[in-house]
């Protein structure tokens, strides 16, 4: 049997075997990854494997497994097991049938751009950021290049067949100019064109050059400027708890919050997978839904949770197209510009920190938004709007519902960010926050 | 699976690679989620594959695959022995391994109970028992339980380790643990949220053991108790007690991550961070005289159970802190190559397709003399943090924040009302070195530890027994 039949010759086994509904992925990946510091190259990585996931409900009891390719050749056995335990699987709250389809996709959205995978070349990418940062007149480097290809094959019992390539880049720099200042910045892209990894060398180089001699900062609340990384770290929680299945299970401040003011009017948040080339592009989700563009903040107000079949079917609306089989989750996350450049909003505070980073970002309550965040790499006191001096030593004490609320103005310039510290791939402005808490050490 | 770990590590010689290892690893999990009682679904997963990891000219390179054929693993020594290569270009300093011994062992950890002799629907029913335990328990309080996730998950882990100079470590593990998260709701009171997690080695009869209807109704007594009763929030210099939950997690945090040499030198920098120890940091006090951290992965029945670590070494428990003072690193063979001594087992890989790198086991403060009587008796006003909820420490692991949950006043050596999410912001040696008393008691607690890229979370154990902490100042 050909690669490409083997899901749906899964689903049609399933079927058999007395599953009302069945979804099987097929997922297919090569991924190369570089890790370097101290300028240079500590370990070269790749991975190379082939995945089933197998989905399937007998009506409201349900059961999912992945295995990998070679143990999916013996379909039979691991059908049949599924089965056996959906069979004695307590009924889940609600039974929502898998959508049916066949559905039409966006060719352009379908194909890989292209990514290639070939050492050397990877190399160079490293050596450019390396690069980047040094000219800027970093001392050392460190970071992670990433390059992967993948195919999914997707079956289900609601006549979706659908195959489903794609290729990202991702590097992530960190630049020292001491043991205690340091920049940090990403590139990342759905295509080579668009991927510029001596820039994000650049940029990690020019926020350490700044950040030298750091002075220890005071508590206390200021007007904040939070660059795209950090700001990428928060709204992409917001992203990720706006899936139903997170504010079903206690762990989202979004709950009971659909059609309230919830930010700022100048905040637009939307997940949008439809963008081809960009890193998250996504043809259909885990049920084969085609994904669509969809607005979760507009004007401050909170539209819509993010969803797929079954949470959909409990909220008494149509799935989003971001099947997770078990959890929703967004693809792509989109903050719609500002007007100002980062000049323009840096030149109106007139006592407040810029946040180039930050990391650690954890919940002292999920449903209140209650949490609090390390801000690392360069950090400022902006006086009479300019960067003054270089501080350290604050940690970001505060409520996402609060940020939010506080945003005062969010930039026209605009950068992709996806790293270790955000999962989501988010399109991110720098954001003005007013009267963010800060607080330190006390001993 | 022997003849394919083998010829994967004899191809990768004869392609020139000056060291070559091989891992095979199995994982087969089960995964019962809850969500609010009601069954989400059962996941199964298996994961299944080799890794070759190999030294070219200096330069480290590793390739995975779950393509269990000979040509498979060709394509994947090939991949690893051509991205190491051409990382020569931007290699400074050669790596190697150091010569330390290797094990050529099998080591089994027997359940006494499989867990694939329980039925799925008895393990969904103990789940759903423990939330009705829970629900209930808050229903007489008048208090209700919004939401309640509980994931349980069982599996088994066979690993087979092949290194060129001679390595064999052929394991087989089986692990369970269980993760919550709780919400307690009064209309007047708020919100508040609990998570904790169970974990461990061994079989079904470890998770008869955690009576987790038992325990669920404890946990929701005492979250109600805190919304109810909960208030002020203390600040300002004050004695404080901090429980076994919290101490392990600073041992962890502030003890453990600072003291793995991959972080000492500079390997994560980009990721999980540096440390503000050193090379030279050996000696150096950072804490009282009766300071004294270990890890250590050999404990019976632990999370972070191991004998023999992925590089093939035999595993030891590790004194971290001695006496107040730093006195060892964590290290694989590469980092102990650098430091010119022997690797003291700390690499561990959470998969096949995962690289092993240096990871913490079970860590944790040794316990002193003092009776949790004799702590808190010479405490005339203080506050004693038991459990916490929100925590983070600076990538430096110096500058650190624990926001208590379950804490009391302590008056005259008494335990008194009940205070509201006390914040311990300290930084670690501000922290140690505040240490004037340590309790007799032990106690452990799992969690997964996130560091490398790609992420790996690890099991591992934290604990430690109750601590007295003299003129801190809680606040921020």
């Amino acid at each position: 049997m050909r690669k490409d039949e083997i899901p749906l010759y899964i689903v049609d086994l399933a079927l058999k075997k007395g599953a009302t509904d069945v979804a099987v992925k097929l997922h297919d990946e090569q991924h190369a990854m570089i890790r370097f510091s101290n300028n240079e190259v500590t370990v070269s990585k790749f991975y190379n494997e082939s995945v089933i996931s197998i989905f399937l409900m007998i009506e409201k009891h349900r059961a999912a497994t992945t295995v990998p390719l070679s143990s999916a050749r013996n379909a039979e056995k691991a059908v049949n097991n599924l089965i056996k335990i959906a069979k004695i699987t307590p009924p889940s709250e609600l039974y929502a049938p898998l959508p049916e389809g066949p559905f039409d996709y966006d060719p352009k959205l379908l194909k890989d751009s292209g990514i290639s995978l070939h050492s050397e070349r990877l190399i160079g990418h490293v050596e450019e950021a390396i690069n980047g940062a040094l000219e800027e007149g970093a001392k050392k480097t460190a970071g992670t290049l990433d390059a992967t290809k993948e195919k999914i094959i997707l079956a289900t019992s609601g006549n979706v067949h659908a195959t489903q390539e794609r290729g990202s880049l991702e590097i992530s720099v960190r630049a020292f100019t001491s043991e205690v200042s340091s920049g940090h910045f990403v590139s990342i892209s759905g295509d080579e064109k668009n991927f510029d990894p001596s820039e994000a060398g650049r940029t990690a180089g020019k926020i350490a050059v700044a950040a030298l001699n750091p002075q220890s900062g005071k508590p206390g609340k200021f007007t904040a400027l939070l660059g795209p990384l950090v700001f990428a770290d928060l709204i992409s929680q917001v992203g990720i708890v706006s899936s139903a299945f997170l504010v079903d299970i206690g762990q989202s401040f979004l709950i009971d919050k659909i059609d309230s003011q919830i930010a700022c009017e100048k905040l637009n948040l939307i997940d949008d997978p439809t963008i081809a080339g960009s890193y998250g592009v996504r043809a259909f989700d885990d049920e084969g839904v085609p994904t669509r563009r969809n607005v979760i903040i507009e004007r401050g107000v909170l539209k819509r949770y993010l969803h797929n079949s079954t949470t959909a079917k409990k909220h008494g609306v149509e799935t989003t197209g971001n099947a997770g089989l078990i959890s929703p989750h967004p693809w792509n996350l989109i903050v719609e510009p500002g007007e100002k450049s980062f000049e323009e909003i840096l030149a109106e505070i007139d006592r407040g920190i810029y946040v180039t980073n930050d990391w650690y970002l954890r919940y002292q309550n999920y449903m209140t938004g209650d949490f609090s965040t390390i801000p690392r790499d360069g950090m400022f006191l902006i006086r009479n709007g300019a960067l003054s001096s270089s501080i350290r030593e604050l940690r970001i004490s505060d409520n996402m519902l609060r940020i939010l609320k506080n945003i005062q103005e969010i930039s026209r310039t605009r950068t992709w960010i996806k790293w270790w510290e955000v999962d989501v791939p988010t399109l991110t402005p720098y954001a003005v926050v007013r009267d963010l808490n800060f607080t330190k050490s006390t001993m | 699976m022997e003849e394919l770990t083998e010829f994967a590590v004899n191809y990768a010689e004869s392609l020139g690679a000056e060291y070559a290892e091989s891992r095979f690893q199995c994982d087969i999990q089960e995964s019962i989620i809850l969500k609010n009682g009601i069954p989400e679904a059962v996941v199964l997963e298996e994961s299944r594959g080799i890794s070759v990891r190999v030294l070219v000219n200096g330069a480290l390179g590793f390739a995975s695959t779950n393509d269990l054929t000979k040509r498979g693993l060709k394509a994947a020594s090939n991949r690893a022995y051509k991205m190491a290569h051409a990382s020569t270009k931007i290699l400074r300093k050669r790596i190697s391994m150091d010569d330390s011994e290797l094990g050529s062992v099998k080591v089994e950890v027997k359940p006494h109970v499989d867990f694939d002799s329980i039925d799925v629907e008895s393990k969904a029913k103990l789940l759903k028992e423990a939330y009705k335990q829970a629900v209930d328990e808050a229903a007489d309080n008048k208090i209700k339980i919004p939401s309640c996730s509980i994931t349980l998950d069982t599996w088994k882990t066979e690993k087979l380790v092949m290194t060129s100079d001679g390595a064999y470590v052929h394991s087989f593990t089986p692990r369970a643990a269980l993760f919550t998260l709780i919400t307690a709701f009064h209309s007047q009171k708020g919100i508040i949220q609990r998570f904790f997690n169970l974990g461990g080695t061994g079989g079904w009869e470890m998770v008869k053991k955690w009576d987790l209807p038992k325990l669920f109704k404890e946990e929701s007594k005492t979250l109600s108790e805190i919304l109810l009763f909960a208030r002020g929030k203390p600040s300002g210099k004050t004695d404080v007690i901090l429980g076994p939950e919290v101490v392990g997690l600073v041992c962890h945090e502030s003890s453990g991550h600072p003291g793995e040499a991959d972080r000492i030198l500079g390997r994560e920098a980009a990721q999980a961070g540096e440390t503000y120890l050193k090379s030279d940091s050996i000696g150096l006090r950072v804490g009282s005289s009766l300071v004294n951290v270990v890890d250590d992965p050999t404990l019976d029945g632990s999370f972070g159970f191991y004998m023999y670590d992925e590089e093939g070494v035999k595993a030891r428990k590790r004194v971290l802190i001695k006496e107040g003072v730093i006195n060892e690193f964590l290290h694989n063979r590469e980092t102990a190559s650098v430091f010119k001594i022997k690797s003291n087992g700390s690499s561990r890989a959470v998969a096949f397709n995962r690289e092993p790198i240096v990871r913490m086991a079970n860590t944790y403060l040794e316990p002193g003399d003092y009776s949790k009587e004799e702590l808190f008796e010479d405490v005339k006003d203080g506050v004693y943090i038991k459990s916490f909820m929100e925590w983070n420490i600076d990538d430096r692991r110096f500058n650190q924040r624990y926001v208590g949950l379950e804490a009391y006043k302590i008056e005259n050596g008494e335990l008194k009302e009940r205070v509201r999410n006390p914040v311990l912001e300290v930084t670690t040696i501000g922290l140690w070195s505040a240490v004037d008393a340590v309790g007799k008691d032990l106690e452990f607690q799992a969690a997964y530890c996130g560091k490398g890229d790609p992420m790996q979370g690890i099991p591992v154990w934290t604990g430690g027994p109750h601590i007295r902490l003299r003129d801190v100042t809680l606040g921020g």
